[in-house]
């Protein structure tokens, strides 16, 4: 970048290479200027501070200026008119005082400061570098004689430089095949001329707005008070290039040595010192100022700023190593970095991590600084940038398989999280208001010290929070000048503060402030493991921070073309770019435009919950909550601004509430017509999404309704923060404005591309972003006593592997068969791809006949095609077959509803001749078959019991080797499943809706034979039995993935009089709340809630429940996981029993497999089968088909 | 088997639980009185709805048990119940030995002699009691 930019400022203005020109025309050398009359040229004066030279004229006494005073004392005697005069300089100062006036009081205040107005120009340090003449002749230069540097003119500077050499010196003459300057003339008896500087490398700069970028070359001249002595070496001049052009350093220097006699090329070794200008400490308010104007992630093109940035970072980064300025402290990030070899912060290293996709072009100005290390890093780089550049394509692909974690680096990733929060349990414990109800536990108190320092911006209460991850602290060295005794600078040493400056190796940017990893975001994530109040941190949260704290917010800055906020929200549209500069920093002119109010945004099902337990938690009257459904017509700023009774504190929303209202207000906002009072007009004090995992996918419509909410704090609770994918945590900075990583091609270029490669350093950055904003703590943590910070009561998991039933298993098989020969077919004819979304309906209808044969009749027979298709896919025999045996199988019930009045006759008569003998015994009879007590005992035509099972199985037995099934006991027969059956024990039945036990006939009654039950339900049932018998008000969770097998599963708890509630997705909000409520409540008898794996998976707490079923095995563990947290979490006092329901040889086991090593199949399942990558499913589907190698039973349970 | 009948024993193999060691004492009054068979007894995956396998290991001479030891009994075939248990399979084996049936042969040559010189058969199913059963 050739001048850095300020929105405010002409943008023409660096169009004209004229302007390079000093104002005064009666220079004689017009094709050069100083180094520090480049930075004050009329073009940039207009936004720049005044030049060195000029405000050390004005208040020579700052101590900054060393560097200016002895520029003077070089030049200072002469007024010969081949050197500018650095008056030359002060007319284009004086232009525009009042312009860059305000360029400072328009900055936002966060950056400006960076540049205090004390500050004129810092010593970075200096280096011994080679020049090489362009002059020839003795005495035009000695050891010691001071130098300055110059850049030649961008543009027409040939001819014109031809003319000044021709004026300025005196005739050259070849001497031994050199060049030999012929005149001298100076004291010091320098010499310049100029040779064929423009032929050699030429740089790209981008001056200019424009896409055409003028080429620049890299020369720079050294003269002293005679004129050009000579150029400096390639190396050096590659990347003081760019930086003396834009201003960012002014170089000063001496000879140190040379020939006594130039000649052409031969050799002088120059002291280089260098001082950063005040110029170079403003540009980190452009690069803000250039983030707003809307470079936003989506696009990643590089812009002319952006170029500029890149070039002067390499420049930078090539200039610090050159000098060997070494930071006083650096970051986590960094050192890692050098730990692995790039210990150079070089351009190719830093390319590695820069976000400009853009391949370089300009000639290697690092080359000089580090070779091996440029060389080392080359491989990576490339592959970073080659990933780079079909970044703007990949955008919307939010299903690269690529970046799915596996089970390894998940694993690495939780090390991660537990290095990143080493030391957490030192934090100081604080103690909520009284207004808040609840006892916090020691290490929610410490999360509340956390959470409230991360509101104040108080970075310290951590003690590994540091330094900005990217940024470096180095100091300015004292200069030494001539004469005085040399000061040994001990880098130990305190260095006072105000000789301390920032770098930030990866963007260029410099600053003189400290950069906190954290500049714009106030919040964080509470990743606390599930089932540790995470709600009630948060709530505690509230109570402790409830106004806007004022002395955090930043002083009113506002910049004058922006409206200050509180004019601003009802009818003026609210982009995205004011968005930005808004949030944290909003200008706040008084206090009644505070942000006010927390909003919350979570899972539908947990809005009720939120209410609930705020309200539980609070005192009466100190913290009320409100629920939001969005359709309400209320004005979100006139309800959070109710005083008295009415006041609300908290609004509570859902995120789908938020997603739709977020489409409505981008719909009308910019109608005239719109009045505001949206959800997104309003500034909130304080924004919580509860499990903020849902806005993991950055493209979501709900995440972007996230991301657009207006907040001054913000907080992101889950428990999961990486579900997956590294990505998945990017979406969450992003929605807490976290800087930089935030930022898109940012986390992408320092994250997930190095992590894609296996680099390393992605985990350490990884880990550092984690230290600064998040707080994770689990179960199993250990406060500093030793003790573990939540005891919880154990968890057992009983992992039952089930047998199917005969029926079962044959209906299974037919499924099966059919859809492995499909898939097979379908493969071999290459259309398994084509046929995916099929394929996974086939999948689906195995994993849903596991639980129960009857739902892959399902209600859907009729006019689902992908049911028929799975069901009649083949010939019709085949159908009729299917259907035939499932008909058999349900058959009880079918023939219960065709002839009900005669068989039910049947049924009492039949019953009435047992009913003595049976009524007789009192404990349950001994099965023949198996020799145990009969479960679901069945009557046989001749009055021989068994278990329902054992004859099921002894009948199908028998028709395999088509011999007559006879009663195994006295083998009369043949006996038909239809002959069989069922006695019901005297069993209380329990009416699920009123609660009351329902009159019936005790003792023993017949019936039908239930062939429906599945294994599973089955086995449920024995279960809940056993349960009941031990405890009598046992409370359980019993999960599955399908609604529809809950019904089934309803039915049969009916049937068995167990009482039972339901909870599912087609509930409303309301029903929800109820029903959560209903289940709470103490009652003298058995409670079974049936819960929808996807409904009530997340978030809901259900502690007063100790047992919980996992009827089926769902695609992702973690979902699992969660589901069993609604139980073992905090507020548990019991045991926790979690029985899973498995079925030997099924789907299920290679599920589990595959759910173990989390491979595409699982995304491909969740996302609908819309997944890029399928070949890698369809392995995965083959795995499920059984027809890889590797399928063995046993290793899986 | 601890509650195995009189002169019946039944215990797993180590390695096998479903292979058993079995022993039959030959039943009173018969021609294998005195003598200790042995035998082996498998219970297929799908037992006890398919019969278990069982073999003797002694040499017997009986007109229902061929060189094999194979042994030709109905309720190990197409009459087994999955009521019947190791214990009854047993007992029914022993009761077989008490009552042999050369009708329904399967080693033929001694249901041949059983038939035509049924003391001779006799007197060789006593010594081979003797010889192989001790």
């Amino acid at each position: 970048m050739n001048v850095e930019d300020d929105s405010t400022s002409i943008p023409s203005k660096r169009s004209s290479p004229d302007l390079f020109f000093p104002v005064s025309d009666s220079e004689e050398e017009e094709d050069v200027i100083t180094a520090s009359g480049a930075l004050a040229g009329p073009s940039s004066s207009a936004i720049n501070p005044p030049s060195t030279a000029t405000s050390s004229r004005a208040n020579g006494q700052s101590g900054h200026n060393n560097r200016s005073k002895q520029s003077q004392e070089v030049f200072g005697s002469q007024n010969s008119d081949d050197i500018i005069a650095l008056d030359d300089i002060k007319p284009s100062n004086g232009a525009s005082p009042s312009k860059f006036k305000r360029t400072f009081s328009a900055s936002p205040p966060i950056a400006g400061s960076s540049s205090p107005n004390g500050f004129e120009q810092g010593y970075l340090g200096e280096f011994v570098c080679e020049g090489w003449s362009l002059s020839k002749g003795k005495g035009y230069c000695s050891p010691g004689s001071k130098v300055i540097f110059e850049r030649p003119k961008p543009k027409a500077q040939v001819e014109e430089s031809r003319n000044s050499i021709r004026d300025t010196k005196g005739p050259a003459r070849l001497v031994n095949g050199k060049v030999v300057g012929a005149k001298g003339k100076s004291i010091g008896g320098k010499q310049v001329t100029l040779g064929s500087m423009m032929s050699k490398k030429t740089t790209p700069v981008p001056p200019k707005k424009s896409n055409t970028k003028p080429v620049v070359d890299s020369i720079i001249r050294f003269r002293n008070d005679r004129g050009f002595v000579g150029r400096l070496s390639v190396q050096e001049a590659g990347f003081l290039t760019h930086l003396l052009d834009t201003g960012v350093i002014e170089l000063s220097g001496h000879v140190i040595d040379c020939p006594q006699s130039l000649s052409t090329g031969s050799t002088i070794l120059l002291n280089v010192k260098v001082f950063l200008a005040r110029k170079a400490f403003e540009n980190v308010e452009k690069k803000d100022e250039r983030k707003e104007e809307g470079t936003f992630w989506q696009e990643q093109k590089e812009t002319t700023e952006e170029e500029a940035m890149r070039k002067r970072k390499d420049a930078l980064g090539a200039l610090f190593s050159r000098i060997g300025v070494k930071p006083l402290r650096s970051n986590a990030l960094l050192l890692a970095q050098k730990k692995n070899g790039a210990a150079v912060i070089n351009e190719t290293s830093l390319q590695h991590f820069s976000d400009s996709p853009k391949p370089k072009r300009s000639p290697s100005p690092s080359k000089g600084s580090n070779g091996t290390a440029s060389e080392k890093g080359k491989g990576k780089a490339s592959a970073a940038n080659s990933d780079d550049d079909g970044d703007g394509d990949e955008d919307e692909d939010s299903g690269d398989e690529a970046e799915k974690l596996d089970e390894r680096q998940m694993n690495e990733i939780d090390a991660i999280y537990a290095k990143a929060q080493q030391g957490d349990n030192r934090l100081e414990e604080t103690d909520p208001p009284d207004t808040f109800l609840y006892t916090l536990r020691p290490y929610q108190k410490q999360a509340l010290t956390w959470m409230s320092a991360r509101e104040k911006g108080d970075e310290s209460i951590r003690d590994n929070q540091s330094l900005h991850p990217l940024w470096e602290v180095y100091a300015f060295k004292k200069e030494h000048i001539e004469g005085q005794p040399i000061e040994i600078e001990d880098e130990d040493d305190f260095v006072d503060p105000s000789r301390k400056f920032y770098w930030n190796p990866y963007s260029g940017e410099l600053s003189l402030t400290f950069p906190t990893s954290n500049t714009r975001a106030k919040g964080g994530i509470l990743a606390d493991a599930m089932g540790m109040g995470k709600t009630c941190m948060m709530a505690s949260l509230i109570h402790t921070n409830i106004d806007a704290d004022i002395s955090s917010t930043p002083p009113p800055t506002a910049p004058e073309d922006e409206e200050p906020v509180s004019k601003r929200p009802k009818f003026k549209q609210v982009t995205l770019s004011n968005q930005w500069r808004a949030t944290p920093t909003v200008p706040k002119p008084a206090n009644v435009n505070l942000p006010r109010g927390t909003l919350v945004v979570c899972p539908v099902s947990l809005a009720s919950q939120w209410h609930d337990e705020l309200g539980k938690m609070s005192e009466k009257g100190t913290i009320t909550s409100f629920m939001w459904y969005g359709n309400d017509r209320i004005d979100i700023d006139r309800l959070l601004s109710q005083e008295g009774k009415k006041k609300v504190d908290v609004i509570i929303t859902s995120y789908g509430t938020l997603a739709s209202e977020y489409q409505k207000w981008k719909k009308n906002k910019d109608k005239p017509t719109y009045e505001g009072g949206n959800l997104y007009d309003h500034d909130f004090l304080r924004i919580v999404l509860d499990e903020a995992h849902n806005i993991k996918n950055r493209t979501a419509q709900v995440s972007k309704a996230c991301y657009e909410l207006k907040g001054q704090r913000r907080w992101a609770l889950t428990g999961t923060p990486i579900v997956n994918r590294l990505d998945d945590l990017y979406s969450l900075l992003h929605f807490l404005r976290l800087e930089p990583w935030g930022h898109y091609s940012f986390f992408r270029s320092f994250v997930t591309i190095p992590f894609l490669n296996q680099d390393p350093k992605a985990l350490n950055v990884v880990q550092y972003i984690l230290e600064s904003c998040l707080l994770r703590r689990e179960k199993t943590m250990r406060d500093k006593d030793g003790k573990l910070i939540v005891d919880l009561p154990p968890k057992t998991v009983d992992i039952q592997v089930l047998d199917f039933s005969r029926p079962e298993r044959q209906i299974y098989k037919h499924l099966e068969d059919r859809a492995k020969r499909r898939f097979i077919q379908l493969d071999a004819e290459g259309r398994a791809m084509s046929n995916y979304t099929s394929i996974l309906a086939m999948l689906m209808k195995l994993r849903q006949c596991v639980d129960h044969p009857l739902l892959v009749l399902g209600k859907s027979t009729e006019d689902d095609e992908s049911t028929d298709r799975l069901l009649d896919a083949d010939t019709g025999d085949e159908k009729n077959n299917l259907k035939d045996l499932i008909a058999l199988y349900a058959g009880g019930a079918k023939s219960k509803v065709n002839d009900r009045g005669e068989e039910e006759e049947v049924d009492h008569a039949f019953a009435e001749k047992v009913l003595k003998e049976l009524g007789e015994q009192e404990t349950t009879p001994i099965c023949d078959i198996c020799s145990n007590e009969m479960f679901d005992e069945v009557l046989l035509p001749c009055y021989h019991r068994c278990c329902q099972d054992c004859i099921v199985n002894w009948i199908g037995t028998c028709e395999d080797q088509n011999k007559p099934a006879l009663c195994p006991s006295c083998s009369k027969g043949p006996i038909k499943l239809s002959d069989l059956r069922s006695i019901q024990r005297k069993r209380k039945r329990v009416n699920p809706l009123t609660g009351t036990h329902e009159e019936g006939e005790a003792g023993v009654t017949i019936g039908k034979v239930n062939l429906v039950q599945s294994t599973k339900l089955r086995a449920l049932v024995r279960k809940l039995d056993l349960m009941r018998q031990e405890d009598p008000e046992v409370k359980t969770l019993v999960f599955s993935q399908f609604t529809s097998f809950l019904d089934l599963i309803e039915t049969t708890l009916t049937k068995e009089g167990i009482r039972w509630l339901r909870f599912d997705g087609s509930m409303s909000q309301a029903q929800r709340a109820a029903t959560i409520d209903e289940f709470g409540k103490k009652i003298k008898e058995p409670l079974v809630l049936l819960i929808s794996l996807k409904a009530g998976g997340v978030g809901l707490n259900l502690t007063m429940a100790n047992h919980v079923f996992m009827m089926d095995t769902w695609w992702n563990e973690a979902i699992e996981q969660q589901a069993i947290d609604r139980v073992h979490r905090l507020g548990q006092n019991k045991h926790v029993h979690v029985t899973r329901y498995i079925i030997k040889g099924t789907v299920e086991k290679r599920i589990m497999k595959i759910q173990r090593s989390k491979t595409a199949l699982v995304n491909a399942s969740l996302s609908g089968g819309a997944s890029k990558d399928k070949g890698a499913s369809l392995a995965d589907i083959k795995k499920i088909f059984g027809l890889d190698d590797d399928d063995s039973e046993d290793e899986v349970y | 088997m601890a509650d195995s009948p009189p002169g019946i024993s039944a215990a797993p193999k180590d390695d096998n639980l479903r292979h058993f060691d079995v022993t039959v004492a030959g039943p009173e009054s018969s021609p294998y009185e005195g003598g200790i068979f042995k035998l082996e007894l498998f219970l297929p995956e799908e037992y006890p709805m398919n019969p278990p396998k069982v073999r003797f290991l002694t040499k017997i001479y009986h007109p229902n048990i061929d060189k094999l030891g194979r042994i030709c009994l109905d309720i190990l075939k197409d009459k087994w119940s999955p009521a019947l248990q190791i214990r009854t399979v047993l007992l029914s084996i022993q009761a077989l030995l008490g009552a042999p049936n050369p009708d329904d042969p399967l080693a033929n040559d001694v249901a041949q002699n059983w038939k035509e010189n049924q003391s001779a058969a006799i007197a060789q199913a006593k010594e081979w009691t003797r010889q192989y059963a001790n």
